[in-house]
């Protein structure tokens, strides 16, 4: 497998972004639509106390991507409600074409006062084509279990044989590894079913994808595409400390393959992209997503600093 | 009709010594009978730290079967230990509630922890005992029962019950978060999960209980008793700016409930709350806790007449 580099596509320091927002256009992941490509991606406001609160905005593209044709003004889902699981941003969300509908599953942020935050998933379905999302609840759809104590992230949904499946990520634990530095989280890729893509049957902290690098490592987005009657999943993972600014240590892609969707094969050695030499991809590469358009195959994802300065894209050698 | 007749105070945690756990209120009093004693968990709380911030711990006591006012034993620490860093019952375990389960016993608690737009979260833990209920095990880091789609936050107060061959689990949700007088108050109502074993639950998802004072009446601690052919359910409600009160439904089937507070049988300027009734040697009971929620620990009352 040979991905062809695009180049970073979008930068979100270029645009004016509603939500009071500036930097950031993390974990891109695409709707198709039959002249141009959706592309939603969590950009950041930074609220009184110095802290962020992700928004969920999108940019749509012709389908080079090379033009851009229009930007998000408003709010595309709105954050939670005080107390509530996604009051602190959203971040990232897993678009889906569900019947007449687009069903958007999120993962929502709090922060807890121990350590920096928990997640959950939610549900928003939108009822105009993507552009806005009404939550089904105030509360979570996947959230921690007796065995998956925290940090419930990342949904990717697809339906295969009509039954729905999420890939997601669970926590761990969380950990101080350095006694002058908060404490760090380690997180796992993990998978449910849905007969209704709302209610979930979890396979309770099961890890589905191995360790590579340690038991400390995490393992973060998860994205599946069927290439040749074969599940190929696409994620990235890093050391669980000293990740943001250790080149070493960062963010790189994964790569797994099933024929069964119940069982995967890790192969690092076939994942076929890599941090550049130099560059916007050059000291990390995070939050893949794969999507097939017009007989392609392409991956969204981030580089430096978590998306910072915006998101690129590749398109797999066929 | 039927009262409840105050026989006087059981139990009173700022006397306990020894125990630097133990040092104030003795919540959510929960009873597990044996042959010559009754064993009754409660809540307690260490003094509370440099932030007047208070973290949870529960134990037990136990009482002479023949004179419940006679305490035999106290539990030497608290049956579980806190959660781990991030786990959600890292800053409290309150309150509990045990069922026998063939040889083992098992509890469900409230897990707490703290947030930083809300003071606090809690979602519902479970815990085993194999050794009749002094020490327990976690059946995971993370909770038996959590957060759902119209259950967004705050899932407390379990209440376990089995009633022909069904575990069921009542307990209050969150409805809101509000802020009064510059401080985030939530409002929650009773609801109730069944299971066939105890671990997977399934949610009725529906408040139980009308709402008879204003909509953000503040429902808790439900606690459900068989006899004569009903179901009867006593629990606490808050009004707006007052104490607790003792509030009182019946059901014929456990899914539908009709709300009677003037058969609660306990007078309305009693300030009493988190009822827990239980059956011995042929008498029924209700332990209750003190005007300052069980800061000073709990009393015992009688049921004189019909529970009907």
């Amino acid at each position: 497998m040979k991905w062809i580099k695009l180049g970073k596509i979008f930068d979100p320091t270029e645009f004016k972004l509603a939500n009071n927002c500036v930097q950031f256009a993390k974990s891109p992941q695409a709707l198709v639509f039959d002249n141009y490509v959706r592309i939603y991606f969590s950009t950041i406001e930074t609220d009184v106390t110095g802290k962020y609160i992700s928004h969920i905005a999108y940019v749509d593209f012709e389908k080079n991507f090379k033009k851009i044709i229009r930007i998000s003004d408003k709010t595309v889902v709105p954050i939670g409600k005080l107390g509530c699981f996604d009051e602190h941003g959203i971040f990232p969300i897993n678009p889906l074409r569900y019947k007449d509908q687009i069903w958007g599953y999120t993962s929502g942020w709090s922060r807890r006062v121990s350590v920096s935050v928990d997640t959950s998933i939610g549900l928003a379905i939108s009822n105009d084509g993507g552009d806005t999302f009404q939550k089904i609840g105030d509360g979570p759809i996947l959230t921690s279990s007796l065995q998956e104590p925290c940090l419930i992230v990342d949904a990717f949904v697809k339906v295969y044989d009509n039954m729905f499946h999420m890939w997601y990520v669970f926590g761990k634990s969380w950990k101080i590894f350095t006694p002058s530095i908060p404490p760090d989280r380690t997180y796992k890729i993990g998978h449910a079913v849905s007969k209704d893509g709302v209610n979930w049957e979890k396979e309770e902290a099961k890890q589905i994808i191995t360790d590579k690098l340690n038991v400390y490592e995490s393992q973060a987005l998860p994205t599946v595409v069927k290439i040749d009657n074969r599940y190929q999943m696409f994620f990235c993972y890093r050391q669980s400390s000293d990740f943001r600014t250790n080149k070493n240590r960062g963010y790189r892609m994964g790569y797994a393959f099933s024929d069964d969707l119940n069982n995967w094969t890790r192969d690092d050695e076939q994942v076929g992209i890599d941090v550049s030499k130099s560059g916007w991809d050059s000291e990390m590469m995070c939050y893949p997503h794969v999507f097939k358009c017009d007989e392609k195959v392409y991956m969204l994802y981030n580089g430096n600093e978590f998306g910072r300065y915006g998101f690129g894209l590749a398109v797999l050698e066929q | 009709m039927f009262k409840w007749k105050k026989l006087g105070r059981v139990f009173n945690p700022t006397k306990v010594t020894g125990r630097e756990w133990l040092k104030e209120f003795a919540q959510a009093p929960a009873t597990l009978i044996f042959e010559n004693f009754i064993r009754v968990y409660f809540s307690c709380r260490s003094y509370p730290d440099a932030n007047g911030q208070y973290v949870s711990y529960s134990s037990f006591v136990d009482l002479n079967r023949s004179n419940l006012f006679e305490i035999i034993d106290i539990g030497n620490k608290p049956i579980l230990d806190l959660g781990g860093l991030g786990n959600f019952d890292e800053f409290g375990i309150y309150p509990v509630s045990v069922i026998r389960n063939e040889n083992d016993i098992f509890a469900y608690y409230g897990g707490w922890t703290r947030c930083e737009s809300v003071p606090f979260n809690v979602a519902i833990g479970m815990a085993k005992s194999s050794d009749n209920g002094v020490s327990f095990k976690k059946m995971g880091n993370g909770p038996v029962l959590s957060y759902t789609v119209d259950e967004p936050f705050i899932l407390s107060e379990p209440k376990i019950r089995k009633f022909n061959g069904i575990f069921y689990l009542w307990y209050v949700a969150g409805k809101k978060w509000k802020i009064v007088n510059g401080q985030a108050k939530p409002v929650y109502k009773i609801r109730c999960a069944s299971s066939n074993d105890g671990v997977s639950w399934k949610k009725i998802n529906r408040d139980l209980i009308q709402t008879r004072i204003e909509e953000d009446e503040v429902q808790a601690s439900p606690d459900v008793f068989f006899c004569n052919g009903k179901y009867h359910m006593f629990f606490c409600y808050q009004e707006k700016n007052n104490g607790y009160r003792i509030g009182y439904a019946f059901s014929e089937d456990l899914e539908y409930w009709e709300r009677d507070d003037s058969k609660a049988g306990i007078e309305v300027y009693d300030m009493i709350s988190y009822p827990h009734i239980f059956e011995l040697d042929e008498k029924i009971y209700m332990f209750y806790l003190d005007n300052n929620v069980g800061q000073y620990g709990f009393g015992l009352a009688e049921l004189v007449g019909h529970l009907e």
